[in-house]
């Protein structure tokens, strides 16, 4: 503040932002943030740095770097509920079944995500009960009764194109009688834009009821991710996201899209094929990962 | 949803009533072009590889006698895209031998053991004896799916669950349905992305390649892919060559453009594209609708009727 500091410093005006600006929105898309998200925290970095006094050398970048993680610091939300606390709690006052219900479109990983959280629950001392409620793509019944089979954990299988809120229904009733304290409920992949099977998984929803929705979303995707993330916001509603496939050298970009633009939370990350292979979401891996070093 | 892709439809009438200089003109379609292309999840490097190509034309290239100079631009817009996306021609789908070896190869949930199922049920309906090989070794219920496929389609099916070994699955598999005298045999492989950890499954994808010398080997690509679609068909391409290109998911919202980015990394052609779960769900590729997909407007052609 003395004339000094003033000398040493300089304003960053609108037309020093623009084009450095315009490449940082690149880098984030590259790095497949959805374009209409890059934008919005392009024109929200750029509010809070133009003005900005910044020692004179300085490389505006690095300012804007700076304020993308003060970004998602302030703006990412994390999971307001720890997995294991909260099933504890309902079985103690409620002595129910906490359920954690999987969605999503198809191929994105529910099914893999839903053996690794069993494996999750296991390794924390409680044994989950999984629920084969998707009927209709082949071989989905034997691929969970696989991963149950070496998880040892109790799975509810199904007929083929029978009801799946029915098979849903009786999971949970043989969770509650067998005082399981958590189930874990499979659906089939569905399109956010196929009406008639998006009713069903609301029908699904509305029959058991659900502690936890996850949308399952793939971290290879584009700009697709936000489109899935609203409409199933829209259409049918979950809690957070189980944000899979990770490990495919993939940049972040698909965690901040989908958080900026629902403010939901991101519970896991899946980072490969195997059991072991889910990590618990934090904003600092976000950073991390988005940012390189930092 | 729709109307943020509506961009190109008032690019070109902007473009066309403008009264700018030409250049100015130019670079803003230009730039509205490129938006629009990444929205659709075409990789960056390659957008703006084919707007600089683009550019050039526009500014190099005279029009020929009574056609202006902003008409012939847009006509040079279309063109470029066509090329970009292989061509105009609808590709022959056909197999050009008997019998014909196709490996699926492709990232983890990208629609392999669906689009090997489809590709049975396209082929059979056309009259050849298809014959589907199970080279999953890795996961969860492969097997049964690409079984249960099988006899939902009603083609002949090889698998060995008591065998791990994908290459030596293939090898036995094609003389299986070779003795069955199939003409068609496809191979289901296990989904990879080969990064980090996963480089080791790069190694299994060529020793599969190795043991059956396939007649194309077809990258299976999930339209909602982004960014890494180039970086990955190059991958893929760099082991094994990629012959053709098949996009899957295109029921969804997603536009495709990482199919763009595929084509560009291995030069291989578009071949099919899934529209949906059901076997029946499988069409060959029309280039002039791809195009109207990614530049969000029904009928590209009628604009450039009037043009
Ligand atoms: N590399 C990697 N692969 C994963 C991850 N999560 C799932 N996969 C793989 O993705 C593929 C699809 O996984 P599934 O669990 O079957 O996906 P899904 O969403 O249940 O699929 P549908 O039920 O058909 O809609 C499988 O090959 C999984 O092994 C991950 O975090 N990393
Ligand atoms: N909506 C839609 N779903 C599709 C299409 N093609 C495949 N799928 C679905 O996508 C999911 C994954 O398909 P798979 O065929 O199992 O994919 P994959 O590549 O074999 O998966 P991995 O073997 O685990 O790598 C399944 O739910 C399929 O039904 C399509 O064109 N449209
Ligand atoms: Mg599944
Ligand atoms: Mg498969």
């Amino acid at each position: 503040n003395s004339l000094a500091e003033k000398f040493k410093t300089k304003e960053i005006k609108p037309e020093d932002f623009d084009e450095i600006g315009n490449d940082f929105l690149l880098e984030l898309v590259e790095n497949d943030v959805a374009y209409s998200v890059a934008e919005e925290i392009i024109n929200t970095l750029k509010n809070t740095i133009i003005g900005k006094r910044v020692p004179k050398n300085s490389d505006i970048k690095e300012s804007i770097k700076e304020a993308l993680v003060d970004f998602i610091k302030k703006n990412i939300p994390e999971p307001d509920l720890d997995i294991i606390e909260a099933i504890k709690n309902k079985q103690a006052k409620e002595k129910k079944p906490f359920i954690i219900i999987f969605m999503g479109i198809n191929g994105v990983g529910k099914t893999t995500s839903i053996a690794k959280l069993a494996n999750y629950i296991k390794k924390n001392g409680m044994t989950p009960l999984i629920v084969a409620a998707d009927t209709f793509r082949a071989g989905s019944q034997e691929q969970l009764q696989v991963h149950a089979d070496r998880l040892g954990v109790p799975i509810i299988r199904a007929k083929y194109n029978s009801d799946p809120a029915s098979i849903a229904f009786d999971g949970i009733a043989y969770a509650e009688k067998k005082n399981i304290p958590v189930v874990l409920i499979d659906t089939a992949g569905r399109m956010h834009v196929d009406r008639d099977l998006i009713n069903e998984l609301k029908k699904i929803i509305d029959v058991v009821g659900y502690d936890l929705r996850l949308l399952v979303i793939d971290a290879l995707s584009g700009n697709d991710s936000v489109e899935q993330a609203i409409a199933y916001e829209k259409n049918v509603g979950y809690e957070g996201f189980f944000l899979t496939k990770s490990d495919a050298d993939t940049k972040g970009g698909v965690a901040l899209s989908i958080s900026v633009e629902t403010k939901k939370p991101i519970y896991f990350l899946g980072t490969g094929q195997n059991y072991d292979d889910i990590v618990p979401f934090n904003k600092e891996w976000l950073i991390k990962t988005l940012l390189g070093e930092k | 949803m729709s109307n943020i892709f509506s961009g190109i439809k008032e690019a070109i009438k902007k473009f066309l009533s403008s009264t700018s200089p030409y250049e100015q003109s130019v670079e803003e379609f230009i730039r509205e072009l490129q938006r629009i292309l990444i929205k659709s999840d075409v990789n960056v490097k390659v957008v703006f590889e084919f707007t600089s190509k683009i550019r050039k034309r526009a500014l190099e290239e005279k029009p020929p006698q009574g056609v202006s100079r902003r008409d012939w631009f847009i006509k040079i817009v279309y063109e470029e895209l066509i090329s970009l996306l292989g061509g105009e021609e609808e590709l022959n789908v056909l197999p050009k031998k008997k019998p014909y070896v196709i490996m699926l190869v492709g990232v983890q949930g990208s629609g392999k053991t669906t689009t090997a199922a489809k590709l049975a049920w396209y082929y059979k309906n056309r009259g050849y004896r298809v014959g589907l090989i199970a080279a999953d070794t890795f996961r969860a219920g492969a097997y049964e799916q690409l079984k249960q496929l099988a006899e939902k389609v009603g083609v002949e099916f090889w698998g060995d669950k008591g065998l791990n070994d994908p290459a030596e699955i293939s090898r036995k598999g094609l003389e299986y349905h070779l003795s069955k005298k199939a003409e068609i045999i496809i191979i289901d492989t296990a989904g990879r992305h080969g990064y980090g950890e996963e480089s080791k499954l790069i190694d299994e994808m060529k020793a599969i390649a190795d043991a059956v010398k396939p007649d194309e080997v077809i990258l299976v690509l999930d339209a909602s892919i982004g960014q890494k679609a180039y970086d990955l068909a190059k991958k893929f391409h760099e082991a094994t060559p990629i012959g053709s290109i098949i996009i899957t998911k295109l029921d969804g919202t997603a536009k495709g453009g990482g199919a763009i980015s595929a084509i560009a990394a291995t030069g291989a052609k578009v071949k099919f594209v899934g529209t949906g779960e059901k076997v029946d769900e499988i069409e060959p590729f029309r280039p002039k609708n791809f195009a109207s997909r990614i530049l969000g407007m029904g009928d590209i052609e009628a604009i450039l009727e009037r043009v």
